[in-house]
């Protein structure tokens, strides 16, 4: 694993916000490229091979979500948003677009490093890579047999709770909406069924947080989505 | 009026029917040797129709007469009598008088039916014309201008429009006042359409007419004749009614016209204060964000600062996020002031929102011990998780503030009748019971001369969100010590969701 010599596009219109977002990048050792503008961004992206991207949403020339699904159209690098509080459904559409992450202004350098860190991680991360079997707190999930257990004692699981545990687990660290969730598990005439979804994740919790009212993995994304964290 | 009374022909006409018969007998004396008396009598007949034909109905029953008196005069033998030597004229005689008369009278009627057909006509062009005039009126003032000018000049009487005031009286909006009485007004303005039949007549010398619009009834018009002839009054009831009707559509087509009027001044308005609240709020948030980043990098650069730097740079982190909080606090108030915040209402469990609030205030819990009880059969309850989770956290946020390290913060939820009861628990200092009502208003706080920071926004944000969701906000005091702030949300009618079988293949 390694994000050493990382290249990171950094597009964001505000010149003091990018300065000092590439200056913690660069202390942590990667390397950026700075865009104060989509068109630019875009430029940058198809030329400089970055792993990483990081793209403010409100771009002055055009709508950030169509930069994700520019840079979609080409590549699978991650992409990290920028955005404001209470702009759930900027951030909602640049993720279904295929955005990974999201970080809310104001953030601080630690929770931007952290973020950083876990995309360039999963990235170079292959699923074949991850094995059948993974392991969170006390719980182990073999996926080439189908359990699940917590503490060697075998739990239960209907169809869909299996489906949605092994989708939530496969794209650890990364912000899943709603609509992707359902669209995964359920298929594509259930993604305005919210409700079935936030039942599920809540019998999951159940069964697999010791305190479900305050969850270790899988964690809620108010107003967005939910995130997997091992 | 328009309309000349046929009844009474002026008597000049008798005059003139008179002279024509005259004229004729004066022309037929010389000819009376050429002539047999049948066609002279042809020439009187000929006489009396002109005569209906030009005067009316009355002179020429007055022609028929005097025709056959001078006929008989001047013509039959013998000459210069009204003495008839031979019997048989006097068949002559009753017939012409008989054949005068009927033809008079035919003719008259013919030429009474045209003339009633040009008036009718003509009111009918006037009545088009108001009704155009009044489909582009664009003010009450101008309405009343067409309507009243109308029923002066083709129905002859004058007007006035009552239309309904502020506290459902009826209050004039004519220029020139039509005497009224307003109990009666008030009837006639009750009045179903559906039933009313004729207009209220109770003062004599007034009508009233019943404006019914499509919607409601929009006021009512009051009529009195301008010669005092209230029967020719009542005989244009129907031509009164349609213009009371035509002033009625004017009238709804105006209140709609304002009513779109004010919707797009609204809309205008709306739309400048959200694109002022947006503007604002990325202008605040920019430098903010500057500033909270350029200051935790500086916490966290390698190698450490000096100790003191370091307490400085610590400081400058902590107080601008601060800001950043209070910022967003009276961005949020803004924003729910301004309407702007619309609920996205969805179905969910109260303990996901529960578990996002704790996990948003990880680090500044850390210092308490966080305590859940959420029953396990709790229903699912519609609401707006991004404000809800606003809510809990502001909460939260005020029971860290106010209550002393190490203490415990208790979220509890219940379900009381139809209602889910929340509550936040802390064992701090709580609030004096005069102050607790007031706690939720804008800039309100727990203690006047509080040495802990905050402007008293939390509390009244969490009131107009849960109020936002039909649920209410109030402090309580714990008898062992301390305050629960409760709000409450509806229960409502949560979708049934099918169990489903167990995975077989997972059991072991």
């Amino acid at each position: 694993m390694n994000s050493a010599m990382a290249r990171i596009i950094v597009i964001e219109d505000e010149s003091q916000i990018r300065k000092f977002v590439c200056d913690a990048l660069h202390e942590a050792g990667w390397q950026t490229f700075e865009a104060g503008t989509a068109a630019q961004g875009v430029v940058e992206a198809g030329t400089r091979k970055p792993d990483l991207i990081i793209l403010d949403l409100g771009l002055p020339d055009r709508d950030g979500v169509e930069v994700v699904r520019d840079v979609r159209a080409w590549s699978g690098l991650p992409i990290l948003i920028l955005s404001a509080r209470s702009a759930e459904n900027d951030k909602i559409a640049a993720l279904d677009a295929g955005a990974d992450d999201y970080l809310t202004k104001p953030f601080g350098v630690g929770e931007l490093l952290a973020r950083v860190r876990a995309l360039l991680r999963r990235n170079l991360r292959t699923p074949e890579a991850d094995g059948a079997v993974v392991s969170f707190g006390s719980i182990v999930l073999d996926r080439a047999h189908r359990t699940v257990s917590r503490n060697g004692e075998a739990l239960h699981f209907t169809p869909i709770e299996y489906r949605l545990l092994c989708t939530l687990v496969a794209s650890a660290g990364k912000v899943l909406t709603h609509r992707q969730l359902l669209r995964e598990v359920w298929g594509p005439s259930y993604v305005e069924s919210n409700h079935y979804l936030r039942i599920f994740i809540g019998h999951l919790r159940q069964k697999l947080e010791a305190d479900p009212a305050q969850p270790q993995h899988i964690l809620t994304e108010t107003g967005v989505g939910y995130r997997f964290q091992l | 009026m328009l309309q000349p009374n046929h009844d009474q022909p002026a008597l000049g006409h008798y005059a003139l029917a008179a002279l024509a018969c005259t004229v004729t007998a004066l022309i037929a004396t010389p000819l009376r040797p050429y002539l047999d008396l049948v066609n002279i009598v042809m020439l009187f007949l000929l006489t009396v129709f002109l005569v209906s034909l030009r005067l009316g109905k009355q002179p020429a029953v007055l022609a028929a007469f005097l025709s056959v008196a001078l006929f008989d005069f001047f013509f039959v033998p013998p000459r210069l009598t009204f003495a008839v030597a031979d019997a048989q004229y006097l068949v002559t005689f009753i017939v012409m008088l008989a054949v005068a008369l009927v033809t008079g009278q035919l003719t008259a009627g013919l030429r009474r039916q045209a003339e009633i057909s040009t008036q009718e006509a003509r009111r009918n062009i006037a009545l088009y014309e108001m009704a155009k005039s009044l489909s582009g009126a664009m003010t009450l003032a101008h309405v009343i201008e067409c309507s009243q000018d109308f029923l002066r000049d083709v129905i002859g009487v004058k007007s006035d429009l009552l239309l309904p005031g502020e506290q459902g009286e009826l209050v004039s909006a004519g220029k020139h006042g039509v005497w009224y009485e307003a109990h009666v007004a008030l009837m006639a303005y009750a009045e179903d359409r559906r039933t009313q039949r004729h207009p209220l007549t109770e003062l004599d010398g007034v009508r009233y007419y019943t404006l019914h619009g499509s919607t409601r009834t929009r006021g009512v018009l009051v009529v009195s004749p301008l010669d005092g002839d209230i029967d020719a009054l009542d005989a244009d009831h129907a031509l009164l009614e349609a213009v009371a009707s035509l002033i009625a559509i004017a009238l709804e087509r105006l209140h709609y016209v304002e009513v779109a009027q004010a919707a797009q001044i609204d809309m205008a308005s709306e739309r400048l204060r959200s694109s002022i609240l947006s503007a604002l709020s990325h202008d605040l948030r920019t430098p903010l964000t500057i500033l909270y980043g350029q200051a935790d990098a500086l916490a966290l650069t390698k190698p450490p600062l000096p100790e003191k730097q370091q307490q400085a740079a610590d400081a400058i982190r902590e107080q601008s996020m601060r800001l950043c909080s209070l910022v967003e606090n009276l961005l949020d108030m803004a924003r729910l002031h301004a309407g702007q915040v619309k609920l996205r209402k969805e179905w969910q469990p109260l303990e996901e929102v529960v578990g996002a609030a704790i996990k948003l205030l990880e680090r500044s819990l850390a210092g308490h011990m966080i305590k859940t009880a959420l029953p396990p059969d709790l229903p699912l309850l519609e609401f707006d998780a991004v404000l809800i989770e606003r809510v809990l956290c502001n909460l939260l946020e005020n029971a860290i503030k106010y209550s002393p390290e190490p203490g415990t913060i208790e979220i509890k939820a219940k379900q009381v009748d139809t209602k889910v009861e929340v509550a936040v628990c802390d064992n701090g200092t709580g609030i004096p019971e005069a102050r607790r009502e007031k706690l939720f208003d804008m800039f309100v706080r727990g203690s006047a001369e509080s040495p802990l920071p905050g402007v008293g926004l939390g509390l009244a944000i969490c009131r107009a969100i849960v109020e936002a969701h039909g649920g209410e906000i109030r402090a309580d005091d714990r008898p062992e010590g301390g305050s629960c702030f409760v709000f409450t949300l509806p229960v409502g009618n949560p979708p049934v969701i099918e169990a489903e079988a167990e995975l077989p293949e997972v059991r072991v």
